[in-house]
């Protein structure tokens, strides 16, 4: 680490966690029902267990995430599962609005 | 995608498009649209379909998938009567589904946890494990699923751990074993010929809202029943919930119902002794709701008490809720009482707590109708806490189509119990009390950037509605109105104010939102 040169806050944060010796805080795989995160920010939890973290906002990398299927059950991904659901908003963070969510009201 | 999977497999295509219109009931469309692509075996056996068991919710999800990805075409009406089908015939015994029921009723708050580390890490890192323990298959079936998700969610390797270790060798190993010991295929339950016509008891609390009780009042409608529920809350405020309810396989009760403004879900659980039991939720925004109890009939069942906890030297109404409720009522020690009404189903005391009636939960009975640590009694709080301690709220609307997801806490009053310590096993619940509500700042980095300002805001009951979806121009890199807050309670108790905190993650919408998370 002692090479690397943090560059934003979410480097800074881990770089000043392994300092202080709390490794331990920084939570790889932290989830809660349905939610996942990894060792990038997660959908909903960053890796430091708040939302600071996260992609800001979301729409700015909503289809790093998409296209990837990274966050499959969060996110539809558009490489297998849902490869239309991006179509109407070409500009995620004009055309927001239009994302739906994808699974239709449950009828049973 | 989609019109390539058609073309390529073009004659059975044919038969998928055609088949609905001659679909009579629900083994019709498994014969002849699912059938189309999953054989029979010389057993009649359909491949994939006879090697799974699940809950309607899990069919619904399975035959979802099958429209999604491979392009089946069902009618409403047909979708609606082959999930029937599956799920009356190859459904999950209710026994099979305690412990996880907690995804199926959408309750905002649960440990779901795998029965490892490793089960919950490779699973529940991407959905809930109640999703995985709510499926039954065959070994190979079960295979089968594990390489479904590697074909379809590639991506997965990196939850996985891909990059440390070989995890598809753990997968086929550990996992599938674990998965293939605990989740056996065997027999489906038989499905319930129970006729639930006839009026409930019922009984429950809407957390945000209060104790309520009322009647519901089912009626045979064909191969469904009429359902209308009538709920009386705490303060007075009526509610009428009407609609249709469907009673799957061997006990799980759905509804589709209308009430208070608002579409509402009930998922309720048929059990042994005949009560139903679950939780009733608002279809877009599933953390408003509450659980409810419902019983019919004479034998003596106490629902609940409301409220649960006196305080000592205070008179106050107590309702007691139940079926069979005949005889005598008895308290705890200390408490004396009036009946002011009394009939089967609903006794109406007038309690008065002895200055010195002993502090503590206590049972609660009316003639053989009893209610174990159905009463507390209280001179002081000593502290609160805040129900659920962790949980969730997402953004939505603001002129999206995804409604925003309310987070609803409650403040509970406890007794420290003989040890005199907070937060240790002998604590004493008292039980839901009255208090002021706010958000704070989690931490340094929320605070940094003002998320108690920009995610929402807290009202007197403990319901926290969060700002609007989208990018916010007024925050930092145009960020969202995610934030991480603190959520605290203030509770005035005589002379002393006590607080209560929970953590609130006001975070972002999903845009894949099943029934099982």
């Amino acid at each position: 680490m002692k090479h690397l040169t943090p560059v934003n806050a979410k480097a800074r944060q881990m770089t000043e966690a392994a300092a202080e010796g709390r490794e331990d805080e920084v939570v790889a795989m932290n989830a809660m029902v349905g939610c996942t995160t990894s060792f990038d920010p997660g959908w909903e939890i960053d890796a430091f267990g708040g939302v600071a973290n996260l992609c800001q906002p979301m729409e700015a990398d909503l289809y790093g995430c998409a296209d990837p299927c990274w966050w499959p059950a969060q996110v539809p991904d558009t490489m297998n599962t849902y490869p239309s659901w991006s179509d109407p908003a070409a500009d995620v963070e004009k055309d927001w609005r239009q994302l739906q969510s994808v699974f239709p009201p449950s009828k049973v | 995608m989609k019109r390539l999977t058609v073309t390529l497999v073009s004659s059975t295509a044919l038969t998928i498009l055609a088949a609905p219109a001659l679909a009579a009931d629900g083994a019709d469309i498994v014969q002849d649209v699912c059938g189309a692509c999953h054989q029979p075996d010389a057993n009649g056996d359909y491949s994939r379909i006879d090697a799974a068991r699940r809950t309607p919710e899990g069919w619904e999800m399975n035959i979802e998938r099958m429209v999604r990805n491979y392009g089946v075409h069902l009618s409403d009406q047909d979708r609606a009567t082959v999930i029937r089908y599956l799920a009356d015939t190859r459904g999950l015994s209710i026994e099979e589904t305690e412990g996880y029921r907690y995804i199926l009723e959408r309750e905002p708050f649960a440990q779901d946890q795998g029965p490892d580390q490793l089960m919950t890490d490779t699973c529940g890192r991407c959905h809930s494990y109640a999703r995985v323990a709510l499926q039954r298959h065959s070994a190979e079936d079960w295979e089968k699923l594990l390489h479904f998700h590697l074909g379809q969610f590639p991506a997965l390797e990196y939850q996985a751990l891909a990059r440390d270790r070989d995890w598809w060798v753990v997968a086929q190993g550990d996992v599938l074993t674990t998965l293939t010991q605990r989740y056996v295929m065997g027999e489906a339950p038989e499905k319930s010929d129970a006729d639930l016509s006839g009026t409930w008891q019922i009984a429950g609390r809407q957390p945000g809202r209060g104790d309520y009780h009322g009647t519901m009042t089912v009626t045979s409608d064909g191969d469904a029943y009429a359902v209308t529920a009538d709920l009386i809350f705490a303060d007075g405020a009526a509610e009428q919930q009407t609609g249709r309810a469907i009673l799957y396989g061997a006990g799980e009760w759905r509804a589709s119902l209308t009430g208070g403004g608002a579409e509402l879900r009930q998922v309720m659980a048929l059990r042994a002794d005949g009560t139903l039991e679950g939780r009733w939720f608002h279809t877009d925004q599933s953390t408003l709701g509450g659980r409810i109890m419902a019983a019919r009939g004479d034998d003596p069942r106490i629902l609940s008490v409301s409220p649960d906890h006196i305080r000592n030297g205070e008179t106050t109404e107590i309702r007691i809720i139940g079926t069979g409720l005949t005889g005598a009522p008895a308290l705890p020690d200390g408490l004396t009482a009036e009946v002011v009404s009394q009939d089967t189903t609903a006794v109406v005391l007038r309690v008065t707590a002895d200055a010195e009636a002993p502090a503590g939960r206590g049972p609660v009975s009316v003639g053989d109708a009893a209610l174990e640590n159905g009463l507390a009694v209280f001179g002081a709080l000593d502290h609160i806490t805040v129900e659920p301690p962790l949980t969730y709220s997402r953004i939505g609307d603001g002129g999206g189509p995804i409604a925003a997801q309310p987070a609803v806490f409650d403040a509970i009053g406890w007794l420290n119990g003989p040890d005199g310590q907070p937060g240790t096993e002998d604590d004493i619940r008292v039980g839901t009390v009255h208090a002021d509500w706010r958000t704070e700042n989690f931490d340094e980095a929320a605070a940094e950037m003002k998320d108690a300002q920009f995610t929402g805001t807290i009202g007197p009951t403990g319901i926290f509605s969060p700002a609007a979806a989208g990018p916010n121009p007024e925050r930092p890199m145009r960020t969202n109105n995610a934030g991480n807050l603190s959520v605290i309670a203030t509770v005035t108790d005589g002379n002393t104010t006590l607080e209560g905190k929970a953590h609130l993650y006001a975070t972002v919408q999903r845009f894949v939102d099943p029934p099982i998370r």
